[in-house]
């Protein structure tokens, strides 16, 4: 399991990226005492370090150095100033990666995953494949396959990705929007129908695995995940 | 030369005021010489003229100066001359020049503090905005999509602060290098999509020469193409979808965004890239700040591209950023 640590003095913004970033399976440690930031640093060890510009006493520049002094593992740095001159400062302080305040979590946990995968391989220390389970049924977000009792269904990367939203949410709704916006991709641009179209797809899918009514409409909200089926393979 | 004539006519006046009674005493009191009063007179004249020559010329320079007008302010440190008057005028226009430079210099370091103070403002922002956003994310529909529709709005606002500051210091702030303009509008679609969905207006692009690029500032162009998209999408009154098109139109290349929406009324056109300017459909659509068109239009000025505008109310409106034959690379 890589460890991360987050090295914020926004308290609020610490919190969230550590429950969002222990989601999926690393251990996420953050700075409190930002006199000792190097203490701290060994105590942990950790794989990949997420930093903030504006620190209390010195700034990110400065420990960014610190860092280097003893390791080469991937710093990333997470700021609110989106001058060209802030990130080049960022780059030529020993910093691996630049993201810009509001920012999004799908681009942090992106960029973290991008970076370990560049600084300890691909399969070196491979973190468990991810699996998303949910009474039985189990996806695979990676290989896109969606398993159930002993039937296993591929998928297209679009329905994956639905199903990896609906599973996530559940048992809260996934917000139209964000499904729209998770299926956009860089080359072709969706529309109103790309959901519906998909949707269509997604129940079939569930009905290929002997699941009924999987996929439930919420009226000017979105979908919601229906467990109607149970562990012991029951629909 | 007017000048010392109208101040000095006085004085003329007054003189030959003051022969002629003396010589009339003089006449009455019974030397009635012609020639003698004659020659009295002309020696009065010569020595009044020989004051005012001297006087014209030894300050020739001070009455010039007074009938000029000043061009700057730094002509007020020019020194005129040694009489004593012009001195007394020097000192009078350096003490004036003095206090207004500190005026100036007080005004100046006012403004600049509130732009350095407005732009920490803005940074500082952006954390809270961060937090609203994350936390917003683990709500419930729809209020999830809600909450982040506000904090997106918010986070274009304080973008354009910035940009609007950035403006006054422009030149400090471009960086011209080669923008294939297809990959640029794909970004700037990628970072609005959320924007799209939320407004049901979705993109097409229509590259009809591929690999067209022009010279530009990335960044700023970013912005400029983001307005028009923005103002494209906000105006397209239940049209679900805009065109950008990129093509090459003789020499130039062109970058087009079409809406389909509202389109601008003819009174309002002349006027829409004013500041503070929304026009009427700014008044009927909301959050119009009348800034965008404006910042887009000063920007496009400054990097030297041209924007044009088509637009016929109810169906729609096109702007066109035009790069010029020298600023389009495709064909090198």
């Amino acid at each position: 399991m890589h460890k991360i640590l987050i090295i914020e003095d926004d308290s609020k913004i610490a919190d969230l990226l550590t429950s969002h970033i222990s989601k999926y399976g690393y251990q996420v440690y953050h700075v409190t005492d930002f006199e000792h930031i190097m203490d701290e640093f060994h105590q942990h060890s950790p794989d990949l370090v997420l930093l903030d510009i504006n620190l209390p006493s010195f700034d990110g520049y400065y420990w960014c150095r610190q860092i280097r002094k003893e390791s080469i593992c991937p710093v990333i740095f997470i700021s609110a100033r989106i001058g060209e001159m802030d990130q080049v400062m960022a780059l030529e302080n020993g910093g691996d990666d630049f993201i810009t305040k509001p920012f999004h979590t799908e681009i942090v946990m992106a960029k973290i995953r991008s970076h370990l995968r560049r600084a300890y391989g691909e399969y070196a220390k491979q973190t468990e494949e991810r699996v998303l389970e949910r009474e039985g049924l189990k996806l695979y977000p990676e290989r896109m396959e969606i398993t159930f009792g002993p039937i296993t269904a591929s998928l297209t990367k679009k329905e994956a990705d639905i199903i990896e939203s609906l599973m996530d949410r559940y048992p809260r709704v996934a917000g139209r929007e964000d499904l729209l916006e998770k299926l956009w991709d860089d080359q072709t641009y969706v529309d109103e129908n790309t959901l519906n179209v998909n949707i269509t797809r997604v129940r079939k899918k569930f009905l290929e695995l002997g699941i009924k009514d999987a996929v439930e409409t919420v009226r000017g909200a979105g979908y919601r995940l229906n467990v109607s089926w149970t562990e012991a393979g029951e629909v | 030369m007017k000048l010392f004539f109208k101040e000095h006519i006085l004085l003329i006046f007054v003189q030959l005021l003051q022969f002629i009674i003396i010589l009339s005493i003089l006449w009455l009191d019974g030397h009635q010489q012609f020639s003698t009063a004659l020659y009295a007179f002309f020696i009065g004249c010569f020595f009044l003229s020989c004051y005012l020559f001297y006087h014209y010329y030894s300050r020739k320079k001070f009455y010039n100066r007074l009938s000029m007008t000043l061009t700057s302010l730094d002509e007020s440190f020019k020194k005129t001359d040694e009489t004593p008057i012009s001195e007394a005028l020097d000192q009078l226009l350096r003490d004036q020049y003095k206090l207004y430079q500190n005026q100036l210099k007080t005004l100046e370091k006012q403004q600049n503090e509130h732009l350095k103070f407005m732009d920490q403002w803005v940074h500082q922002m952006k954390t809270p905005l961060s937090v609203i956003e994350l936390t917003a994310q683990n709500l419930d529909e729809p209020d999830s999509s809600n909450i982040r529709e506000e904090t997106e709005r918010m986070k274009n606002g304080l973008n354009t602060v910035l940009y609007m500051a950035r403006l006054r210091s422009f030149e400090q702030d471009f960086h011209i290098k080669p923008v294939t303009l297809s990959s640029l509008v794909h970004e700037v679609n990628q970072d609005n999509k959320r924007f799209y969905i939320r407004n049901h207006v979705f993109p097409k692009l229509e590259n009809r020469k591929d690999g067209i690029t022009v010279e530009s500032d990335e960044k700023w162009l970013f912005f400029i193409v983001t307005q028009l998209i923005h103002n494209a999408v906000k105006y397209s009154n239940g049209k679900n979808s805009i065109v950008i098109t990129i093509y090459e139109s003789g020499e130039e290349a062109v970058l087009e965004v079409t809406d389909f929406g509202v389109g601008i009324p003819e009174v309002d056109k002349k006027r829409i890239f004013d500041p503070f300017y929304t026009g009427e459909n700014g008044r009927k659509f909301r959050e119009s700040t009348g800034m965008g068109l404006y910042l887009t239009k000063e920007a496009a000025d400054r990097l030297g591209h041209r924007i044009e505008l088509d637009t016929k109310v109810e169906e729609g409106t096109s702007f066109r950023i035009i790069f010029s034959s020298s600023q389009n690379l495709t064909n090198m």
